[in-house]
């Protein structure tokens, strides 16, 4: 990569397309790095809890470096739009939630529900780009305390993944680990293996 | 009792288009944004032909696509998706003609002249017309930031125009080249989605105010230009970046069409 992407470009390049939900993810990141004072050439430490698995989270991991992979990205499956960002080395967590009534803007509500439309005519495709451009500048450009609402928490006790090392199950010979793998009386299995036992 | 009925008139019938509207906003390109006091939404591309208040009536124009002026017109694009050369990189521009970022695959040429401005002065590039699309290479040599202008006759004189940087470069001060009609980015910076993008329109090397200029981008699904900006005092417009790649924008007159290609490496 020869020039330095915006957070707004990593995070499209990482989500692979534009919608609001990315968007509003941005938007997201861009509080949580006002609000703890991060610089994120220097900081690196940042985590988050996640409380949805939709698209804005790809936001928070494209901006902030919170991703599964390095295991400062901690998903908690409950159908919001809130997520706790926070930094060990700050001692300090934000808490941002996305408003209930964050996106009623005419031309974004009119793009999801085309969006979510089966079948598009070419006039309808054209719409929705058309749609999709005043809702970015529309998200991109309100206040944050429209789009969110936020406060200060303790920065949450978690345990880091535990790193076990690795054994073979018995059954598909492939490893796992030593944690995630169930002993039966005569086997070791991995949870794949154990499920498909009980079915 | 505020609210009115709409109705769209399509070939000379009126249809009632949406009952009890309370609300209409216009929004950019020819959309309206209709709310009636049932919450029930629509949008349509049309503008508003007459408002009879006293009989709640409102009565809109579909803006139909033929309706739309198609001019012929011609634009400058690079012969790279990375969006910039490097250093000793060959330099390779493609010339094309159509109208809103599609090339006319069956376009004919009848004079077309590629100029490059840069700090050693301007000189003409060779170009080699190949089925539809024109093509110049500049060679590994070229270094900096180079202003690129084609021109062809037609039935308006079409001028094209892009910049070329090679290699990297921070800030950049840029003299416009003094075309009849030409469009300059208004401080040279890396255009970035997200953000706003300002350019300058002249006439002459003189500021073109309340002209109407139009931006449209790689790949839309939009048969006509999807923005539509007006200058200031000052000759300027802003646009809001949504899109990827790169963007075109077009300004007319009597005499002249005339494009500025801008580029993004994102
Ligand atoms: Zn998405
Ligand atoms: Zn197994």
């Amino acid at each position: 990569m020869c020039k330095d992407m915006s957070p707004l470009e990593k995070a499209i390049q990482f989500h692979g397309h534009i919608c609001p939900g990315l968007l509003m993810g941005v938007r997201a990141a861009e509080l949580a790095l006002e609000y703890l004072q991060v610089d994120l050439d220097q900081d690196d430490d940042l985590a988050a809890i996640v409380e949805t698995n939709f698209c804005g989270v790809d936001a928070i991991q494209a901006i902030l470096g919170c991703t599964f992979g390095k295991g400062n990205l901690y998903f908690r499956d409950y159908g919001k739009i809130v997520y706790t960002i926070f930094s060990r080395k700050k001692q300090q967590a934000i808490r941002i939630a996305q408003r209930f009534e964050a996106l009623d803007d005419p031309n974004t509500k009119r793009y999801l529900a085309l969006r979510f439309q089966e079948q598009l005519t070419t006039e309808e495709e054209a719409e929705l780009e058309d749609l999709l451009a005043l809702s970015f500048e529309w998200i991109m450009s309100q206040p944050l305390e429209r789009l969110f609402h936020w406060r200060q928490v303790d920065v949450p006790e978690l345990n880091k993944a535990e790193i076990t090392p690795s054994v073979q199950c018995h059954k598909c010979g492939e490893g796992v680990l030593k944690n995630k793998a169930v002993l039966t009386d005569d086997s070791l299995l991995c949870p794949e293996c154990r499920l498909s036992m009980e079915g | 009792m505020c609210e009115a009925n709409v109705y769209l008139l399509k070939e000379g019938r009126e249809e009632l288009f949406m009952e009890k509207v309370d609300r209409i906003i216009p929004g950019e390109d020819n959309t309206l944004f209709m709310e009636n006091i049932f919450g029930e939404r629509r949008v349509a591309k049309a503008a508003i032909r007459e408002m009879e208040l006293v009989h709640h009536r409102i009565i809109i124009e579909e803006v139909s696509q033929q309706q739309i002026n198609v001019g012929t017109e011609i634009w400058l694009d690079l012969d790279t998706d990375h969006g910039h050369f490097h250093e000793g990189e060959e330099v390779r521009l493609n010339l094309l003609k159509g109208y809103n970022m599609k090339a006319d695959l069956d376009a004919v040429w009848e004079s077309p002249q590629v100029i490059l401005v840069g700090q050693s002065g301007r000189r003409q590039a060779d170009l080699h017309l190949h089925s539809h699309i024109g093509h110049i290479n500049l060679g590994k040599e070229a270094d900096g930031l180079i202003q690129v202008y084609a021109r062809e006759t037609g039935e308006k004189e079409l001028i094209a125009k892009l910049l070329v940087e090679v290699g990297h470069h921070h800030h950049h001060e840029m003299q416009h080249i003094g075309l009849p009609l030409e469009i300059m980015p208004c401080g040279y910076a890396h255009a970035r989605m997200g953000e706003n993008y300002e350019v300058q329109v002249l006439q002459n090397g003189q500021p073109l105010v309340g002209v109407e200029l139009r931006a449209t981008y790689a790949n839309t699904r939009n048969r006509d230009y999807p923005h539509t900006m007006t200058t200031d005092q000052e000759g300027k417009a802003r646009l809001f970046l949504t899109a990827r790649g790169n963007y075109l924008f077009s300004v007319s007159n009597e005499e002249t069409i005339s494009t500025f290609t801008l580029v993004k490496s994102f």
